[in-house]
This record gives C-alpha cells, sequence and structure tokens, in this order.
C-alpha cells in the first residue's frame, strides 16, 4: 500500500491571509490552539457551513484575543518547538466523511483504494496562537447571540 | 485590519477530517521547503492496512506516529469571500503525527521469499515457484527507495525476469571462487576489469546465466563504463561466510579456518583476510587456557528483529558480553549508535573491569 504524498507549498490556498495574521510567520494558513474544544450547537451539518464563530482581535501582536460568544480569551503567539507540516486531503469526487476517530493507518489505507482521494502538504507552520488562559466573561457586548463554549 | 471574523469551513463536511499535523524533524523540514523550489520532493506512505504506517523519503523512513492532544488545534485559512475581514476554521485537529527515524522494515524480505531461493539448475522448479515481484516488494516493504536498493544488495536478492529471487548462498560462492580464478586466468586488473568478458566466460563455460553474473558482479564492488572495481573485503568477507555457515553447531579451529579461508581467496589476497571483516557473523570461543579458539557461525541476520528478544538470545548464547562484540549484533536494529546505546542501557547491565566494559542481562533469563 503506498499513498503519494506530494508537497505544494505555495498557493494552495488563494487568496492570502489578512496581513495582521500573515506577518505570524505562514500568509496561507494560521493554526490557533484552545484549551477544550470549541462546541457549537447545531442541528444538521448543513447550518454549520459558513457558520459565525467569534471575533479574532490582532491589534497587538503579541496579545491576539478571540471574543467567543460572552467570553473573551487572551492568548500568545508561541514559536513551535518542530515545524509542523500540514497535510490536506484532496478530493476529487464527494466523498463519505469519517465518523469519528478511528485508526490513522486503517483510515489512511481506505484512502488509497478511493482513487479520487490524494494527500498534499500543503504548508509548513513554525508559529501558532495559543489561547490558553481561562475565558473571562465579558458583559455589554449586545447583540451577539451565537454560542460558543470553550 | 486587525478584527477578523472566525466562521467555520464554508463546506464543513467535506473539510472535517481533511487536514492532518505532521511533526516534522529538521531535516525533514529542509527536503519539503526546499522541494518547493526546484524539484518535488517524494514522499510516501507505505503499510500494509495491520502494519503501523511509516513515511518515507528517498533515503530514509519514519514511523508515524499518533499523539493526542488535550487541546484543539484550529487550522485557520483565508476566506474566498471576503479576504480582509473572515477567516475560516477549516477542520479542528486532536492530534499530532510525530515522525521518528527506524531502521526500515526490510527484514520481511527473507521470511516472503523463502521459497524462492535462486540455486543452480532450478530452471525446472520455476514454473511452480512462488512469485513475489520487484514492483510488488517495493511498494509493500517499508522501507525507503535507496534501503530498499541497498537491502536488495546486502541480502543478496537477485532480480530475475522482475521476480526477487535471494541467491543460494553456496552457489554465490561458486560464483565468487569462480570471478577471482578467471581475474588470474585471464590476467585482468581487480581494480578494473572487463565485466563482459567475466560474464561472457561464466556464462559460456559454466552455463552462469548472464544476469546472474551481472548482478552479482555488481553487489561486490562499482562497475562504472564496463569495468569492474572490485571491493576486495567484501569478496573476502562473503567467502569467509561460506566457509564458516557449516560450522554453525560443531566449531572450527581458528588456525583451521583461516587456512581453508586463505586457500579459497588465493594468493592475491591472502594477506587481506581477518576477522573483523566477519564482525556480526561469529562468536570466537575461548575455552580452557593451553587451547586454541575456535570460531561459531552466529549471524546476526538470524537473531530476532525485536530489541527485547534480541537481547534475551545473545544472552542465552553468552551469559555476558563485551561492548566490541556485543555492538556488531544490534547494527541492524537501531538507526545510529545513540540508538544502540539506549537499546544496551534499557536491555543490558553494564560493568567495567581491567578489560574493558561488559554486559550482562538485566534479567535473568536461565532460571
Amino acid at each position: 500500500m503506498l499513498i503519494d504524498v506530494c508537497v505544494s507549498l505555495s498557493n494552495a490556498f488563494n487568496p492570502k491571509l489578512p496581513s495582521c495574521l500573515a506577518k505570524l510567520g505562514h500568509d496561507e494558513l494560521v493554526l490557533v490552539e484552545l484549551q477544550g474544544t470549541l462546541d457549537i450547537e447545531c442541528d444538521e451539518d448543513t447550518t454549520r457551513d459558513g457558520q459565525f464563530v467569534g471575533k479574532l482581535n490582532l491589534k497587538d501582536a503579541n496579545k491576539p484575543t478571540l471574543i467567543v460568544g460572552h467570553h473573551l480569551l487572551e492568548g500568545k503567539v508561541v514559536t513551535l518547538p518542530k515545524p509542523l507540516g500540514v497535510m490536506h486531503r484532496k478530493e476529487s469526487s464527494k466523498r463519505h466523511s469519517y465518523p469519528g476517530d478511528g485508526d490513522h493507518s486503517s483510515r489512511l489505507a481506505e484512502d488509497t483504494s478511493n482513487p479520487g482521494v490524494s494527500w498534499g502538504i500543503v504548508a509548513v507552520v513554525k508559529k501558532k496562537i495559543v489561547f490558553s488562559k481561562r475565558p473571562m466573561p465579558i458583559v455589554n457586548l449586545g447583540g451577539s447571540t451565537q454560542r460558543g463554549q470553550v | 485590519m486587525s478584527e477578523l471574523d472566525l466562521r467555520l469551513s464554508a463546506a464543513t463536511a467535506q473539510d472535517t477530517g481533511s487536514f492532518r499535523l505532521l511533526e516534522l524533524p529538521p531535516e525533514l523540514c529542509q527536503i519539503i521547503e526546499s522541494a518547493s523550489e526546484k524539484t518535488a520532493a517524494s514522499l510516501f506512505i507505505k503499510g500494509h492496512p495491520t502494519e503501523d504506517a511509516v513515511l518515507c523519503t528517498s533515503e530514509k523512513t519514519y514511523t508515524v506516529r499518533s499523539v493526542v492532544l488535550s487541546n484543539t488545534v484550529l487550522v485557520v485559512t483565508p476566506s474566498r469571500s471576503d479576504p480582509n475581514g473572515t477567516v475560516h476554521i477549516r477542520d479542528q485537529l486532536h492530534e499530532i503525527l510525530e515522525l521518528v527515524p527506524v531502521v526500515p522494515k526490510l527484514h520481511k524480505l527473507s521470511i516472503l521469499l523463502r521459497d524462492m531461493e535462486y540455486d543452480e539448475g532450478d530452471e525446472d522448479r520455476q514454473a511452480t515457484m512462488p512469485k513475489y515481484s520487484y514492483e510488488q516488494a517495493r511498494s509493500e516493504i517499508q522501507a525507503s527507495e535507496a534501503e530498499f536498493i541497498r537491502g536488495l544488495k546486502e541480502r543478496r536478492i537477485l532480480v530475475l525476469e522482475g521476480q526477487l529471487r535471494p541467491i543460494a548462498p553456496a552457489h554465490l560462492c561458486t560464483i565468487l571462487e569462480l570471478l577471482l580464478n578467471y581475474l588470474i586466468s585471464l590476467s585482468l586488473s581487480h581494480q578494473a576489469a572487463a565485466v563482459e568478458e567475466l560474464v561472457s566466460v561464466l556464462s559460456d563455460e559454466h552455463e552462469i546465466p548472464r544476469a546472474v553474473s551481472n548482478q552479482v558482479i555488481s553487489w561486490f564492488g562499482d562497475v562504472k563504463e564496463g569495468l569492474w572495481k572490485m571491493d576486495p573485503d567484501a569478496v573476502i568477507r562473503e567467502l569467509g561466510v561460506g566457509i564458516l555457515r557449516h560450522h554453525r553447531y560443531n566449531p572450527i579451529s581458528e588456525n583451521e579456518f583461516f587456512k581453508k579461508w586463505k586457500n579459497v581467496v588465493g594468493d592475491t589476497f591472502e594477506s587481506s583476510v581477518k576477522l573483523s571483516l566477519l564482525s556480526g557473523d561469529y562468536l570466537r570461543n575461548l575455552s580452557s587456557i593451553g587451547e586454541e579458539a575456535t570460531l561459531t557461525y552466529f549471524p546476526s541476520s538470524a537473531l530476532p528483529v525485536d530489541p527485547a528478544a534480541r537481547f534475551v538470545e545473545l544472552f542465552l548464547t553468552r551469559q555476558r558480553w563485551k561492548h566490541e562484540e556485543i555492538e556488531h549484533f544490534l547494527l541492524d536494529i537501531a538507526v545510529n549508535s545513540k540508538e544502540r546505546d539506549k537499546l544496551l542501557l534499557k536491555h543490558a547491565r553494564a560493568l567495567t573491569d581491567t578489560e574493558g566494559i561488559w554486559y550482562t542481562a538485566r534479567v535473568s533469563y536461565n532460571n
């Protein structure tokens, strides 16, 4: 069983990231680490597409903030101990998505049986934004009815 | 603009599960980054569904291990419709794939090819023999391209009509002896011998197929522009192993062995014969004082591949090992000397006395 991993580092995503994010090191992709999981309430898969999650503020490059619902998160930019390659599965044909987490190798094996799938390394990332502190509740935000928990 | 809307991907069903994070060791990172500029890097993930997956570059092999994170990592990319004000979460990840360099898993070859040995005059058997092709092995064996080719060479496996056929050790020694003889009788230099001439004479007078002798010649030295620069040490070693192979359970005295060995390599190479060429394949036993040393055949290739099992076997064979001796039997299971020392530290106990460092078993296997 052989899976070809192609490397295509440039122009994987068009257009580029906004400049305030791009200056963190990579102009097409950024990694954001959160403590816990992002829990988004919704009933059907289709309604999640493009759903608003929160506001990311990078006015101060050393102190990024994220507002999710009525919570404010403060974060920092961290250099990764080892660079991370981001692998992306490209598919030419529609296919079902995998439910839950499975064994890694068997999942890769399944992929080869589908000729429309290939993996490629689309970016090498050296920094990430980490929001590791507890969320602070905020009032006075008004308007927003989106619910998110961190 | 410094405030951005963070939104889920526009196609969540398609994007979820389509990203993986791969922790890159420095050398791999370099390969990937330089690849984008000029040539494409060839990276492969290899393995049978029942095996642990490995990632191969053209030179090296890494195991792929999944490390679970308690945090969530969001993969965020720009938005197509609103590039300046919105970014999309494409995927939420809870694991990182860690890459650890490993020795290529070539040992499977000898098991897969067990019944396919190539020997003199087995043309009749060929039709009924199980087959395992070069291409099949290349896609199934968890090793990089370079390691795979080297592995075939080191294991003395012929590629005949696209099928893999390990050569019978005795037959290989016969061919090597013939080659040495013809080098002399045709008065060719072993630094630059015409391959064509050797191959022809072997095929005309001994019915050794050209494909076989050509490959054997290429295993034992470099062929450049039709000229063979023989690697004398490799040839001498192979012939030595050939003699020693018959002495797995019945030791041969060192002097007798050397006599036979020198005889077989001939006058030209008599002086290059030394025991260190055979390291990793023999055991030297000193019995009671006054008696001469004896040798037995003890190939590291026949030892278990799993480190723990290998140490059990080593310490059952001998209760204590000198550092210089044991290291040869660990070469093929450790990536480098640092890994080897780690194995020693884990599975053996070191003792230092006037003779140097000795290793004994951590646990006692005998009682």
